[in-house]
């Protein structure tokens, strides 16, 4: 059962084609995480799906069904922009956000998440004395506090320290356990790679990828190469076969390629230098994001 | 509608908790009470140094009554009777035999008045007792601040009285016959008869009170006016600010556009009927204690509530919804004016309508919708009785009217709260408005 379809979404501003034919199902109870470059279409997208924009063209079901002009009920929405009334008290906060959202039992869950995202004693704090982390983690409360059965979040990471973003990571997990269906676009393509069930990537407002990530990476082969070694960088200087070299300093990973062979690559280096690690791989999602995105591929696409 | 009821308590409280609104709610009661006592105090302590004044008397007619009327003055109305304390200034008058060189004279007694050591001085013209089309019949009063000057009328009343008496007596008639010549009768103005509707009885007509003719309306308008600039103008700045600081992205996930603006006005309108019902009681309850309860206006109480609330829903969601166009506070201050209108333009026919409450000025406008809370309110606050279809037919045309502004202020509302870096230019307002 899919909790949104969408099909042939489009959505225009002027002359510019915001989000371009989208077609997508997101299943009920997984993590589905939405990537692309700034600019992509990805607020857009998540916007038409709260119905706070209207699509131009396309279908948009939730729970199998079109809804009206009214609000989402049991949806929990993080914008990417987000700001809150900065003189109220953290508990008031909450129980408007709660309310705005008809939540129950809105007490007894304001304690539990306050408790649960280390922000108890600030309950009857103002807003404007927390740290931007710990806004972060109040609007997160604020977005599942009525136990929604769907959560948008639009960088639900950006700003946030690893041990709170690893905090959020165990809440957004807890949560899907407990068969909420969550969707967040991010940035952070290690945190996709090990959060989502599956992965969409929209780019100049096309969807681009959209899969599992064994399905994406499945699409571009054991193409990619980590390779460790004593001269470093410089080993691979004049080496055939090699199409690009990411150089991490320690750690270079190499893209090989199409029709030659890494067991000829691996040969050719041992006659220049020790190896201390050679391994056949597929491309990571940042690769990927990178090979859709790159400034080269742009050009590419506009020539 | 909960979700509005959820926003409304929100706004509520953030407005009325805050120290600006118990503030200005002191504040201008005490305000308006202090200026009044300052003015009953400054009433008490009159001015009562001594005054000297120089005559130059071309007529030659003058001296002598004006020495015995300053002489009279002086001995009556200097000092009270009973507490013997000194309640005016006593006048001297130095008599100054006119000149040739004019100019030279003018000068000397202008600097006199400048180095203080006159308050003032009076020129009487030649020919004041027979004035003629050429002749030199004139009263000058020279002095630092003649407009204001109350001694300007003390000397008008004792020359002219003294003229008449001249004139009086050149015609040979006895000053006692003709005491009542100059009896100057008033109109009084009086209200209607009217019928008592529980007894039956006829009551008899009340002399119309001037002060009341203009102060009731005044105020009432002053109340409207101040209830609307501090719910319904604010929507504007602080609609920008929930734009601005992204709190608005933040709710439109839990609430529609439309929700959202009349969960804000209807804020706007709580901390009105909060400021008005406390503002009305405390006037009934000053009044009735003043043992002025005739000036409270019961009747058109009930018009003016209803009227205030939608002229605040009215004004509220336009200055909303400009508020979302705006991206900053310099985009806020350009539009508040405009926004503003329908609440400054009735200020500026104020006193014509009030003068003339059943003209074809005040009756127009008061069925202009955007005017007619105000306007109509100060037709129905005069002693004129205003025809009851017109208040009513104004009232449906209020409702039509705040109908169509929430409409298209939502319509607005709900494009341009999103949209940052657009100048809210009338042509982009348009098209918010218009354009799906």
């Amino acid at each position: 059962m899919n909790i949104i379809e969408l099909s042939g979404v489009t959505k225009t501003f002027g002359s510019v084609v915001a989000v371009d034919d989208l077609s997508l199902k997101v299943p009920k109870g997984s993590i589905y995480g939405f990537i692309g470059p700034n600019g992509s279409g990805k607020t857009t997208s998540i916007r038409m799906i709260m119905k706070i924009m209207y699509p131009d063209k396309g279908q948009l079901l939730i729970n199998g069904h079109e809804h009206d002009s009214q609000r989402l009920r049991n949806v929990g929405y993080l914008p990417e922009d987000r700001g809150l009334y900065k003189k109220m008290k953290l508990g008031d906060l909450l129980l408007f956000h709660g309310e705005l959202n008809e939540g129950k039992d809105l007490k007894k869950w304001i304690d539990y998440w306050l408790d649960r995202l280390d922000l108890m004693e600030y309950k009857e704090k103002k807003v404007e004395t927390l740290s931007k982390g710990m806004k972060q983690k109040l609007q997160f409360i604020a977005t599942i506090l009525h136990q929604p059965e769907l959560i948008i979040l639009d960088e639900p990471f950006s700003g946030l320290d690893p041990i709170n973003a690893d905090l959020l990571k165990d809440v957004i997990l807890e949560l899907q356990k407990k068969g909420t269906t969550i969707i967040f676009s991010t940035h952070d393509m290690s945190m996709a790679e090990k959060m989502c069930d599956y992965i969409f990537m929209i780019y100049q407002g096309k969807k681009v990828l959209d899969g599992t990530l064994t399905d994406i990476q499945g699409q571009y082969g054991n193409d990619t190469l980590q390779i460790q070694s004593e001269m470093g960088i410089s080993a691979l200087e004049g080496i055939a076969g090699i199409e690009k070299v990411n150089d991490f300093g320690k750690l270079q990973e190499v893209r090989v390629s199409s029709g030659s062979d890494p067991q000829q690559i691996l040969i050719e280096l041992l006659k220049k230098t020790r190896i201390s690690r050679f391994e056949i791989t597929k491309p990571s999602l940042n690769d990927i994001f990178i090979r859709i995105a790159s400034p080269e591929r742009k050009e590419a696409h506009h020539e | 509608m909960n979700k509005i009821l959820t926003l409304f308590k929100r706004e509520y409280r953030a407005a009325v908790r805050t120290k600006s609104f118990i503030i200005s709610l002191l504040l201008v009661p005490i305000m308006m009470g202090g200026g009044i006592a300052a003015m009953l105090i400054m009433e008490n302590k009159k001015e009562t140094e001594d005054k000297t004044f120089v005559v130059v008397d071309y007529s030659g007619l003058m001296a002598e009554p004006l020495r015995a009327a300053l002489e009279l003055r002086n001995q009556n109305e200097i000092f009270d009777p009973e507490t013997g304390e000194k309640v005016n200034s006593a006048y001297r008058v130095e008599f100054v035999e006119p000149s040739e060189d004019l100019m030279t004279q003018q000068r000397e007694l202008s600097e006199r008045v400048q180095s203080a050591e006159l308050h003032a001085f009076i020129e009487i013209g030649p020919d004041i007792l027979h004035p003629s089309k050429d002749s030199e019949s004139y009263l000058r009063y020279y002095s630092e601040h003649a407009f204001g000057d109350d001694m300007r009328y003390w000397f008008r009343t004792i020359i002219n009285d003294q003229l008449r008496l001249l004139r009086v007596t050149e015609l040979n008639l006895e000053a006692e016959q003709t005491a009542d010549l100059f009896h100057w009768l008033e109109v009084d103005g009086m209200g209607l008869v009217t019928v008592d509707k529980k007894t039956g009885e006829q009551q008899k007509a009340e002399k119309s009170n001037e002060l009341q003719s203009f102060l009731v309306p005044y105020v009432i308008m002053i109340l409207m006016f101040m209830l609307v600039m501090m719910s319904a103008v604010p929507l504007l700045t602080s609609v920008m600010e929930e734009k601005s600081e992204k709190i608005a992205e933040v709710l439109l996930g839990s609430i529609t556009p439309f929700q959202f603006m009349m969960g804000k006005v209807l804020g706007g309108i709580g901390v009105s009927l909060t400021t008005a019902a406390i503002y009305v009681s405390a006037a009934i309850f000053t009044l009735k204690y003043m043992g002025y309860e005739s000036l409270i206006p019961y009747d058109v109480l009930p018009w003016f509530f209803v009227y205030t609330i939608f002229f605040i829903i009215m004004v509220g969601s336009g200055m909303a919804s400009l508020g979302a166009t705006a991206n900053d506070s310099k985009d806020a201050q350009s539009l508040t004016f405009p926004g503003i209108i329908p609440v400054i333009l009735p200020m500026f026919v104020m006193v014509p309508v009030i003068q003339d409450p059943s003209g074809p000025l005040a009756t127009t406008m008061s069925l202009i919708p955007p005017f007619t809370p105000t306007i109509m309110m100060i037709r129905l606050a005069t002693p004129v009785t205003v025809p009851l279809w017109q208040p009513i037919v104004g009232l449906l045309g209020v409702i039509l009217f705040t109908i169509f502004t929430v409409w298209i202020g939502a319509r607005v509302f709900r494009t341009a709260i999103l949209i940052q870096g657009q100048k809210p230019t009338i042509g982009n307002l348009i098209k918010y408005a218009f354009k799906n």
